[in-house]
């Protein structure tokens, strides 16, 4: 590898010398990053970062989405909760001041009702509270993808730098085991199905997929 | 008949077990026991009685193809009919699965009624129900 001694820029303008020697220092990486093998890592590590920016998206939509999804059924719960409450204090002073008549006039058998159907869908909406917390199971495995690519980045930097000190520089770095995660072997959560026919986006495309199979 | 059912729900994340065993509990199968990745799940499957499994398939240690094909090659474990629930969203996953002897593949995110409709259809399927 050639030694590098740029001529030092004299002033503070931009001056040819400048330019010049930053052109020879680019082309000097260029060349060693190629003598070095290194060109299509790099090139392949920055390919990368887009679909770790896709992933990050991912999880910050998936997470908002299940933030939102448990906010608002929590106050749909919360409103039919209110109103048993207050239905129930209705029926009571109803019963206190008259029972046969709270009875007789219906307003006893319409109040039970009102709970039993208020009740069901209060167990739907916990239901669906419970669902939402399928984001953690999705992100995780994203999480993981993501983690695994900065590590990957981390362990071929290290390895771009020492392949690229001076000779005089040199220390020994920490052989790193490469880290094969079995997240990495299985695709996990698709991030942008959008245009891509080899997945699918929904269970009805599963449902149609093995029909036509003749599962 | 189906709520005696025994339920072996394996995944490597937690919170979706206990969504899965939740659900499964709320249409009435209330037996379910749970494992974290297809290891535990087979060690499980061998120690004990289980009529049904609702498996991952992106696990640790044993994924959930690997799990399908033990319990596929198994003569006492084969004709235990296996659900994959994944976020495994790619054809060639989907057809795998189906080949391999999956009884049903859900893609996660699902809802109650996919889940419900799914188990249902084996059960139906296999003179369970």
């Amino acid at each position: 590898m050639q030694s590098n001694n740029p001529t030092p820029a004299h002033g503070g303008g931009a001056s040819p010398d400048v330019h010049q020697s930053i052109g020879i220092l680019t082309r000097q990486l260029h060349n060693a990053l190629n003598g070095l093998g290194l060109t299509d890592k790099v090139r392949d590590l920055a390919g990368e970062i887009p679909d770790a920016k896709s992933r990050l998206s991912y999880i910050a939509r998936l997470t908002g989405e299940a933030a939102e999804k448990v906010l608002n059924r929590v106050d749909l719960a919360k409103a039919q909760h209110d109103h048993i409450a207050a239905e129930t204090r209705r029926i009571g002073a109803l019963i206190v001041k008259d029972p046969v008549a709270a009875v007789a006039k219906g307003h006893v058998m319409n109040f039970i009702t009102d709970v039993d159907v208020s009740t069901k869908q209060i167990d739907q909406h916990l239901t669906e509270i419970m669902m939402a917390q399928d984001f953690h199971d999705l992100t995780g495995q994203v999480i993981a993808k993501v983690v695994n690519l900065a590590a990957s980045i981390e362990e071929q930097l290290v390895q771009l730098l020492i392949q690229t000190a001076p000779h005089d520089a040199i220390v020994k770095a920490p052989v790193v085991a490469p880290h094969i995660d079995h997240q990495l072997i299985l695709s996990g959560p698709v991030v942008n199905p959008e245009g891509n026919p080899d997945v699918v986006t929904g269970q009805s495309e599963v449902d149609d997929l093995l029909a036509s199979l003749g599962f | 008949m189906a709520n005696e059912l025994r339920f072996l729900v394996v995944d490597d994340f937690s919170t979706m077990r206990r969504i899965v065993r939740n659900l499964l509990k709320e249409s009435g199968y209330t037996e379910a026991d749970e494992a974290e990745d297809g290891v535990v799940a087979l060690q499980k499957l061998r120690n004990s009685n289980f009529d049904f499994v609702v498996s991952d398939i992106n696990m640790p240690n044993m994924n959930g193809f690997q799990l399908l094909m033990e319990i596929k090659k198994d003569e006492k474990l084969k004709h235990i009919p296996v659900l994959m629930v994944t976020a495994e969203a790619r054809k060639e996953d989907i057809v795998m699965a189906a080949q391999q002897g999956a009884a049903g593949y859900i893609v996660k995110p699902f809802t109650k009624a996919t889940l419900e409709d799914k188990v249902s259809l084996i059960l139906t399927k296999l003179g369970l129900k």
